[in-house]
């Protein structure tokens, strides 16, 4: 499998690692905001532990830690493991601000 | 008291041996050369800062930093990319140190780290150097794919490398510059060494120039 970093070009995927779904968004509460303890619970827990178990294109974080060490999102076929499209994550090099909530 | 003594001494003091190694033939395959007495400066822009940073680099060494992975020369520095807006300064280790000269022009803009001791530069050459390098790197190093003024961040033996061409060797050869860690430089020496025996090689070390 070769990855085309969006800065380095096509590598080997040893260069690369995989973090997982790219979806999920942490939730943003404002302090005191008057929600409730269960609803603030339950949006965490979904943040942090569930995942939907895709067989198609699916939107991913990968880390080229074996390269120029950038936050890539990745849409990739889980069932072919064809790469659609590789980016630079939010963030990734300077010149670009980061987003928030990413 | 015993008075201590602080040495600096290359990364490849004992593994480097100079002369010929491997397949005897009048002429090596592969040169491998270590290049000592450089000079590292690793510059990274901050956040929305990357086109000061590239203006004050070409203030500084009169040519812009690669924006896409290349080696750009300049008079007394090569500027050589490292990943999405940052790049490495090498030069001849100068008696007066040049990080403090390099950091004052970069002041508020890019982040920088003296990399001087902390990287060792191996240049692989010869007739067949790339038969030598296909066994440890995955990249494509044709000239076709990776022309004078190429760079690339990549790793090899699971280890982190910066390799890049400058100017080929007197032989008309290419010569591929290889930074490496230093604390993985006696292993890799000797990786790149068995990889390159069967070739015939002549190992030297240098200053650099």
């Amino acid at each position: 499998m070769r990855i085309a970093c969006p800065f380095c070009g096509e590598r080997e995927n040893g260069e690369f690692t995989y973090l997982g779904d790219a979806s999920p968004k942490r939730p943003n509460f404002a302090v005191d905001g008057g929600e409730s303890p269960e609803r603030v619970e339950d949006a965490f827990h979904d943040y942090v532990y569930l995942r939907d178990n895709l067989a198609g294109v699916m939107r991913e974080y990968w880390y080229h830690g074996g390269g120029c060490r950038s936050w890539l999102v990745a849409e990739r076929n889980t069932v072919t493991h064809e790469f659609v499209s590789v980016t630079a994550a939010p963030g990734a090099g300077a010149a670009l601000a980061a987003r928030a909530g990413e | 008291m015993a008075d201590f003594s602080w040495n600096t001494q290359s990364a490849l003091e004992k593994a480097l041996v100079p002369g010929r190694h491997g397949v005897a033939g009048t002429q090596a395959g592969v040169t491998l050369e270590e290049v000592r007495d450089i000079s590292l400066v690793q510059v990274m822009a901050r956040r929305g800062r990357a086109a000061e940073t590239a203006k004050a680099a070409k203030k500084l060494f009169g040519i812009e930093p690669p924006r896409a992975p290349g080696a750009a020369v300049a008079r007394n520095a090569t500027l050589i990319w490292s990943g999405p807006d940052q790049f490495i300064v090498f030069s001849a280790r100068q008696a007066d140190g040049q990080f403090a000269k390099v950091s004052k022009a970069f002041a508020g803009i890019a982040s920088l780290s003296d990399q001087s001791d902390g990287r060792c530069l191996i240049r692989i050459g010869g007739p067949r150097a790339r038969q030598a390098l296909a066994k440890f790197c995955s990249l494509d190093l044709d000239d076709k794919a990776f022309p004078l003024g190429a760079a690339a961040t990549t790793s090899i033996d699971h280890t982190a490398m910066n390799i890049w061409r400058e100017a080929d060797g007197t032989d008309g050869h290419a010569v591929f510059n290889m930074l490496v860690f230093t604390s993985f430089a006696d292993s890799l020496w000797h990786m790149i060494l068995d990889s390159s025996l069967e070739y015939g090689v002549q190992a030297s070390s240098a200053h650099a120039a």
